[in-house]
């Protein structure tokens, strides 16, 4: 038996908007999304389940990592309930629960902690610049093995472990037991839908948004592997050079495109825009920009006198590394795609 | 300009001559009090004269609406300006109102007319018929509808293209196309204003596709189509005249949604809706019918009954808001919407749909009161003063209310809020001489 929650919804509150009081259950919104169907209809089932603070239903469930954000049920929902954002803020909640180590729940709910942190990561950078003499060649190398040694440690210790949690929760937990096979036969699903939000196309309106998204995902990952593996800032491959220009360019440009609309409000999905939202853009802005200035700063000679790029650079980095992609909205990443994949693996 | 002004006197002005103001107009003149009425479509009777049949009695509203607007149109107290419209009314003092009526040329005297259709027969120019809501079509000289009041001809100046075919077939020479606007400085001791509701435009919902889809319809549209004047004889889609046999009705079309700017419930459509339900299941023995629904509000006397009534005839509720319309090659239609009672997502093919379309308030009355103000409710519709301990009264004294002018309500409130108000006027009246 279900135990009613009514207090749920001030604990959804701290990760976005949304009015509890204002539904009446006409199920408008579920049946204007076009990402809604017979297996999986939403958002009125999760704005059910939020009023009355079901929340092992909603931890348990893999609809909100399958809305897309069209905002077309806010739009037209006849009690401005705003079942959109309650869908983002089911989001947000999920990547706290899903996160076993707690600190994303920190880093949502407080934005105090999130800023020490980040304040944090910057002293010590600076610490460690200090102990090195502040010796630029030095800290590039030193920079470069962070960058390596941050991905395999964030990747074991903190994502593996909470896609597993969020495997525990919404398919282990769940009625369904599906066959080891399924795991295979759906695996391609995995990677088409990670590294091209392909279902996002379905939403009404969305070609431009995709586009944009899909060139970002692909700079982004190849900037990650261009300085990661191919040691960008420290070769002399014209081609390497090229390349890593070109990746970082779009990335800012996308970002910057990302940040205007969310400052203009001009679209539904960039109107309610939670601290984990601006960090997530502005960062990944920031990483784009300082890139192409270290990179111009080696080119053209002065990195030297300008040594302060880099290091400002390595800030933005280590921030991102430890706090964003482990903690915040950089999960969804891979919550994403592996809703979809344990969607399927459940129902083949 | 002021020299142009025909000079009236009368002891009640009504704005609006819908079964709201035409119920307090007779009710002030039986008491002796002169009336006049300024309406500006070109007959009086409303959107009432124009229904199929009422709720929850399913008397036919013609029936009840022609003998009471004959008894208006012959009474020795009731003038009646149509198509005319108030530009303004300033209140003067206690008692002292005096109003500008603007009247349109109707090119045809009302008092020539025997209203023997010849020049309908003559026009060459087709046009859509407002008062059949685009179903079929009219001439640009018309009679507006065949119960019309006064049952006269007009010409539709707007797309008369002047050829002079009526005036020649016209047997008591009665079509002057001299004929000009014409104002009045009208002086009246109260004002009644019963300027009634305006339906919501489905245009503003385009997921629901109509003018899109042609076998979308509105409520007021399959009301012609029922009503005893209907232009079709039976039932048929527009799309391509086929009788339908399995119609659905979209409850809460414009009314209770807030993304369409009207957040109240209209009160009527529910009831209507079950009313036509029962009408089609007449008159088309085999049809199936479902209404989709958010709640059904059957509040008034006998109307949980007229809905308990519509369920043992067969007529299918399903509880969801209808989202979106898509049409099918061969015309029929498809509903998406969630089964509120299994939580999923559902299509719907049906052959033809009915938009249940809401009240919405007649804009425009304040603005044409001058000095004082005529306060408006959140809703803009007419404020009354106390809602529960004076419903007719308005923020102006003298001023009364009458119907749907102050807020969406059925066809017996409209006629017990006409009684009040004439009460009202009656009281207020009544301390002239004292």
């Amino acid at each position: 038996m279900a135990k009613i929650n009514p207090d749920f919804t001030k604990e959804l509150s701290k990760y976005g908007a949304f009015d509890p009081n204002a539904c009446y259950n006409c199920g408008h919104c579920t049946a204007v999304c076009s990402l809604s169907d017979e297996q999986n209809s939403f958002p009125r089932k999760m704005v059910r389940f939020s009023v009355l603070g079901l929340e092992n239903e909603i931890q348990e469930s893999l609809d909100p990592w399958l809305c897309y954000y069209c905002g077309e049920c806010t739009a037209t929902c006849p009690r401005e309930a705003d079942p959109g954002e309650l869908m983002m803020s089911l989001r947000r909640y999920l990547t706290v629960k899903y996160d076993w180590t707690g600190l994303s729940g920190l880093l949502y709910r407080y934005i105090g902690v999130t800023l020490s942190a980040f304040i944090l990561l910057a002293l010590i950078v600076v610490g460690v610049g200090a102990s090195l003499n502040f010796d630029l060649h030095k800290i590039m190398q030193y920079g470069h093995l962070f960058e390596m040694f941050a991905i395999g440690t964030v990747f074991l210790l903190i994502l593996c472990p909470n896609v597993l949690h969020m495997w525990w929760l919404t398919v282990y937990k769940s009625d369904a037991k599906p066959k080891i096979k399924n795991y295979f036969k759906s695996f391609s699903d995995l990677i088409v839908h990670m590294f091209t939000q392909k279902r996002a196309l379905s939403c009404d309106d969305n070609k431009f948004r995709w586009l944009e998204h899909l060139i970002l995902v692909f700079s982004y990952l190849l900037l990650l592997f261009t300085t990661v593996f191919l040691n960008w800032f420290e070769t002399n491959n014209v081609l390497i050079i090229f390349i890593g220009y070109i990746e970082s360019i779009f990335i800012f440009l996308i970002t910057f495109d990302f940040v205007r609309r969310r400052v203009k409000k001009d679209a539904e999905i960039s109107t309610h825009s939670q601290p984990s939202d601006w960090f997530f853009v502005i960062w990944l802005l920031l990483m784009g920009l300082t890139a192409i200035l270290v990179r111009l700063a080696i080119d053209f000679h002065f990195i030297d006198t300008f040594s302060w790029l880099y290091y400002l650079h390595l800030i933005v980095l280590v921030q991102w590394a430890l706090i964003i992609v482990p903690f915040g909205k950089w999960t969804h990443f891979l919550y994403r795609s592996f809703a979809i994949y344990f969607q399927k693996v459940i129902n083949t | 300009m002021e020299n142009h002004y025909k000079e009236l006197s009368y002891d009640v002005l009504v704005v609006g001559g819908g079964i709201a103001g035409g119920e307090a107009a007779l009710n002030l003149a039986n008491i002796g009090y002169k009336v006049i009425i300024v309406e500006k479509e070109l007959s009086i009777g409303g959107k009432m004269i124009l229904l199929s049949k009422v709720f929850p009695t399913l008397d036919c509203a013609a029936c009840i609406t022609t003998p009471k607007i004959s008894e208006i149109d012959r009474h020795s107290n009731i003038s009646i300006f149509t198509s005319s419209e108030i530009t303004k009314i300033e209140k003067k003092a206690e008692y002292e109102f005096v109003a500008i009526i603007h009247q349109k040329p109707r090119y045809v005297h009302i008092e020539d007319c025997t209203g023997c259709q010849l020049c309908e027969e003559a026009c060459p120019v087709n046009v859509e018929d407002q008062y059949q809501y685009g179903l079929v079509g009219r001439k640009a000289a018309y009679i507006p509808f065949s119960i019309a009041s006064p049952r006269v001809a007009a010409i539709d100046i707007e797309n008369c293209t002047l050829c002079g075919a009526c005036e020649r077939a016209c047997p008591t020479s009665c079509i002057d196309f001299t004929q000009t606007d014409e104002y009045f400085r009208l002086k009246v001791n109260s004002v009644i204003v019963a300027t009634g509701f305006k339906l919501f435009d489905p245009l503003k919902i385009p997921r629901y596709g109509f003018d899109r889809f042609k076998n979308v319809i509105t409520s007021m549209q399959m009301e012609r189509q029922l009503a005893p004047t209907r232009p079709y004889n039976t039932i048929l889609r527009p799309g391509d005249g086929k009788m339908p046999d399995n119609i659905a009705y979209v409850l809460c079309t414009g009314s209770r949604d807030k993304s369409v700017g009207n957040p109240i419930c209209s009160q009527v459509c529910c009831m209507y809706s079950i009313k036509q339900a029962q009408l089609l299941m007449g008159a088309l023995p085999m049809a199936d019918i479902t209404i989709y629904y958010l709640h059904i509000r059957a509040f008034g006397k006998g109307f949980n009954e007229f809905y308990g009534q519509a369920q043992e005839m067969g007529v299918e509720f399903v509880k969801g808001k209808v989202a979106k319309i898509k049409s099918a090659d061969n015309g029929n239609l498809f509903l998406r919407y969630e089964d509120f009672e299994d939580g999923i997502v559902k299509e719907a093919e049906h052959d033809m749909v009915v938009l249940s379309v809401g009240i919405l308030p007649n804009m425009g009355i304040d603005d044409v009161f001058d000095g004082e103000d005529l306060n408006l409710d959140e809703f803009n519709f007419i404020q009354q003063s106390d809602p529960l301990a004076s419903p007719a009264k308005t923020s102006i004294e003298g001023v009364f209310v009458a119907g749907t002018a102050s807020g969406p309500m059925d066809i017996p409130d409209s006629i017990l809020s006409s009684g009040a108000a004439s009460a009202e006027a009656t009281s207020y009246l009544r301390r002239i001489k004292s």
